[in-house]
């Protein structure tokens, strides 16, 4: 027996002096109070006609009765632990697996996640009466484990919920804080999370086959020939057992839906190609439908359909084959070469690149300058710069989007005198990214027309030669352009690359998002397509849980039969602590006290 | 002793007697005797050496016979007083030996005032101290000295003083107990002595309220105020209900003898205001008229 409340030595001390005490009481209590009375003869009478009763053993059963009484009390005040009461009491770990594969459906229905949590209660409920108990899952939804009692546990248990978008983990609550020398740790799981599970880990499982067919791939591209079309490529799996007769169907703004029929063998993947040239630009939604589907967080999927509308680029320049190539090779984009002569006929493009020249006035178009030389309205330069290259660049501007400049090397460029008096009149550009001597090199207005600055010519440098070059291009001709942007990301928490982003979902709800440098995040726990808008760019944002392994949810460590059933689920014990049952025998021994006192059963 | 207003108060009473008194001096209780009383009583025929006044003249005239007129002849009564001042009588609140001590005043007040013969004696394990018989209201005092000077002592034995009382040749009179009759040797011997000289008996049972009720701590020594004797008891309510079931039954058995000769019998609840008791209680009972 262990005592709780107290050290061991203590808590024996407290019940002998205990014991010691009340016999003690006993011994000094006062001699009865001696009273005269008239005569003694009616009490005589009394006495005689009534049967005495045998004093000493009221006087022993009182004793033990007191004796029972204070050492319950002080029993409780102990907090003693009766293995054969309510269990031994120890710090129980439990780790619930709560990744995707949890949320599978066994054929009874019932996800793994509740015969993991079923598992996890039958663990909680065998645990002595003195136990405390911490749980954690492996996908961070409990952010502080730690001990807490047997009803705070089962409470935080019903909280836990699959979650899919973060990299799963094994908590590091193997040893927790606080924990005593009696420590249990469980992982609750389907073996499907491949993790780095503590050796003294008991393993319960909550694998059960399932049937799960999921979309693994989707992507919207460009056809080769044409870029104004576009094609839906998909990629269904079937993780199954057994065969399955799946409906793919794509849904799209502008024409009726795309379905496909497919028969899939267990396993087995197949692939899908549907023409989307019949669909307007706007968001697509991918689904499938399988009988008996185990998960749903595989069976849709979104893309974002860009436009298909080709945009006009005039590229104004004394000659720049180079140039120009790179211009035809961004898909939608029709390239006009012009002499900068003909520079009045700028209004007749969508975009302009001005290589090397600047027009007497601002461009009316949006327009992507390269070392346009000196105009009134653009910054003057007094000296040049040589030998430099880009070291600082705002990778949060989609001018500048998923680029690195590292490798660009300036031999010359002029030094744009930004803060120079007279501006006010000039064009205000911010530097977008700067040169080892904080040169501005690339420079983007903020407000108004649309207008990128290159302070640099490209047979200056050697961002011609780069890959990033072109995405630089596409960049810019789709930031002058307007043209949105869409990104696709797996589900979980999602970084839109752009600060102070309001971010909405497909009905136009606001989604909750956190700031960062350089970045608005938010979270997405399923499937979806949201736009993030800031003051200069709107991003289509896809979300979608496109994983192979997350619609394996048979590839269990435990499909080999070898999966350790549940064997925590012992017997509930009696979830009454010994101390409040030695309370409660107290207070009973006190009313068998008063009762029989009053009936002079005892002293 | 007494306040004057309840003297005046007394002044208007009689001790009565069931039987005719057999005082041998005149009094105010009808006796056996025909004399010079004012109830008529008989007529017989003159004989000489009688009383001429008592002659019967109107029969006289009618009848030419000389028929005397007889009258009760009242006597007075004598007043045997037997007043408990053994140690239990030193006992409750108010003092049952107080409460006894002005009962017997009172009683023998009114005695005196009728010009009843009182005897007072005091009496425990025996007779203690005894009073010679007094007779009219000039004797008051001396009553009310030997009530005050008594104290208590003793334990009790009535049976002893009334042996030892009535083996003298006394007149047959009103013999007054005034007790709480807790005598161990049991009463019954004692009152057939009173009962083998015929007198008319009045037994007043002094009680007081703890003795019949007691408040008692749950354990308790009860001590015999008289023999010294401790008894260490439980005090229970069942023991307790006993108790007073038993005390009840002793004053029961005490005034079931008593009815069954024709005694008086009453209870002197010491509770009771003593204006109560003597103006009320025991006129009802016909001890006083």
């Amino acid at each position: 027996m262990r005592f709780l409340g107290l050290p061991a030595a203590s808590a024996w001390l407290l019940l002998a002096g205990t014991a010691g005490l009340v016999v003690l009481l006993y011994w000094l209590k006062p001699s009865p109070r001696r009273l005269v009375v008239a005569s003694g003869l009616i009490w005589q009478r009394v006495l005689e006609s009534r049967k005495r009763q045998p004093e000493r053993w009221r006087w022993w059963l009182s004793l033990l009765l007191a004796l029972c009484i204070a050492l319950a009390i002080a029993a409780a005040l102990t907090r003693p632990e009766i293995a054969a009461v309510s269990g031994a009491a120890a710090d129980v770990v439990l780790v619930i697996d709560t990744g995707p594969s949890m949320a599978a459906r066994g054929a009874d229905g019932r996800t793994r996640l509740a015969r993991a949590l079923e598992h996890a209660e039958s663990i909680v409920r065998a645990g002595g009466a003195g136990s405390r108990y911490l749980v954690a899952d492996t996908m961070r939804q409990v952010m502080t484990p730690a001990l807490e009692s047997h009803e705070d546990a089962l409470a935080r248990l019903r909280s836990l919920a699959p979650r899919a978008g973060a990299q799963p983990w094994f908590p590091d609550v193997a040893r927790p804080a606080g924990a005593g020398e009696r420590l249990q740790l469980w992982f609750v799981t389907d073996g499907v999370a491949h993790l780095a599970v503590p050796r003294q880990a008991r393993l319960v499982s909550a694998f059960q086959v399932a049937d799960n067919v999921g979309i693994t791939a989707f992507e919207v591209r460009a056809l080769p020939a044409d870029a104004r079309r576009h094609e839906a490529y998909l990629e269904i799996a079937n993780a199954s057992p057994g065969n399955k007769r799946v409906e793919v169907q794509v849904v799209g703004v502008g024409a009726a839906p795309l379905a496909r029929t497919l028969q899939l063998r267990g396993g087995a993947a197949a692939n899908v190609v549907l023409d989307l040239s019949a669909f307007k630009e706007g968001p697509l939604r991918a689904t499938l439908r399988a009988d008996a589907d185990a998960l749903d967080l595989d069976n849709t999927a979104y893309a974002y359909l860009p436009g298909k509308g080709r945009v006009r680029v005039g590229l104004f320049t004394a000659g720049n084959p180079a140039l120009a190539q790179a211009l035809r090779l961004l898909p939608r984009v029709g390239v006009e070469v012009v002499p900068p002569e003909r520079w009045r006929e700028l209004a007749r493009f969508d975009a302009v690149v001005l290589d090397r020249f600047a027009p007497p006035r601002p461009p009316t178009v949006p327009a992507l300058l390269i070392a346009p030389g000196a105009a009134p309205w653009l910054p003057g330069s007094a000296t040049d710069v040589s030998d430099t290259r880009l070291e600082r660049w705002d990778g949060s501007h989609p001018l500048l989007a998923s680029l690195s400049l590292r490798d660009v090397l300036v031999d010359r460029a002029p030094l744009l005198a930004l803060d120079a008096p007279g501006n006010a009149q000039r064009l205000p550009l911010a530097p977008l990214a700067r040169g080892a001597r904080k040169e501005p090199l690339i420079l983007a207005t903020r407000a108004g027309p649309r207008l990128a600055l290159l302070s640099f010519a490209l047979e200056a440098s050697n961002f011609a030669q780069q890959a990033s070059f072109p995405a630089f291009l596409s960049n810019a001709v789709d930031w002058l352009t307007r043209e949105p942007r869409a990104l696709a990301y797996s589900i979980g928490q999602v970084s839109v690359p752009a600060a102070q982003a309001q971010v909405l979902d497909l009905e136009g709800r606001s989604v909750d998002t956190r700031p960062a440098p350089a970045a608005t995040l938010f979270d997405a726990a399923e499937p979806g397509l949201f736009t993030a808008m800031t003051r200069d760019q709107r991003l289509r944002i896809a979300v979608n849980a496109l994983d192979p392994q997350l619609t394996a949810v048979n590839a269990s460590r435990f499909a080999q039969g070898s999966a350790p059933a549940a064997s925590a689920a012992a017997a509930a014990r009696l979830r009454i602590d010994p101390w409040l049952l030695l309370l409660a025998l107290a207070t009973i021994l006190l009313a068998v006290e008063w009762w029989t006192y009053n009936r002079r059963a005892t002293v | 002793m007494f306040s004057d207003a309840f003297l005046r108060q007394l002044d208007m009473l009689t001790l009565l007697t069931r039987g005719r008194a057999h005082g041998q001096l005149r009094g105010m209780h009808r006796s056996r005797r025909v004399g010079s009383g004012m109830v008529f009583a008989d007529y017989r025929p003159y004989s000489e050496g009688d009383d001429i006044r008592h002659i019967d003249w109107g029969i006289y005239l009618r009848l030419d016979r000389l028929i005397l007129r007889l009258f009760e002849e009242e006597a007075d009564l004598p007043v045997y007083m037997f007043l408990d001042a053994s140690q239990s009588m030193d006992h409750g609140k108010p003092n049952k030996l107080d409460y006894a001590r002005k009962l017997a005043g009172a009683l023998g007040y009114v005695a005196l005032l009728n010009h009843d013969r009182v005897n007072l004696s005091a009496f425990a394990d025996g007779l203690r101290e005894m009073l010679p018989t007094r007779r009219g209201k000039a004797q008051a005092p001396q009553v009310f000295r030997f009530l005050q000077s008594l104290q208590p002592r003793g334990r009790t034995h009535l049976h002893a003083a009334l042996r030892r009382y009535f083996s003298s040749p006394r007149t047959r009179g009103l013999v007054i107990l005034i007790s709480d009759f807790l005598d161990a040797e049991g009463i019954e011997e004692a009152l057939a002595v009173l009962r083998r000289f015929r007198h008319d008996v009045a037994l007043l049972h002094v009680m007081a309220p703890d003795e019949r009720n007691p408040q008692l701590p749950d354990e308790v020594v009860l001590v015999d105020a008289e023999e010294g004797t401790a008894t260490e008891v439980e005090i229970t309510p069942a023991l307790l209900s006993a108790y007073r079931n038993t005390f009840e039954q002793h004053a029961r058995d005490i005034e079931g003898y008593c009815r069954k000769y024709g005694w008086g019998y009453a209870r002197a609840l010491t509770d009771l205001p003593f204006e109560d008791l003597v103006l009320k209680v025991l006129r009802q009972e016909g001890l006083l008229r």
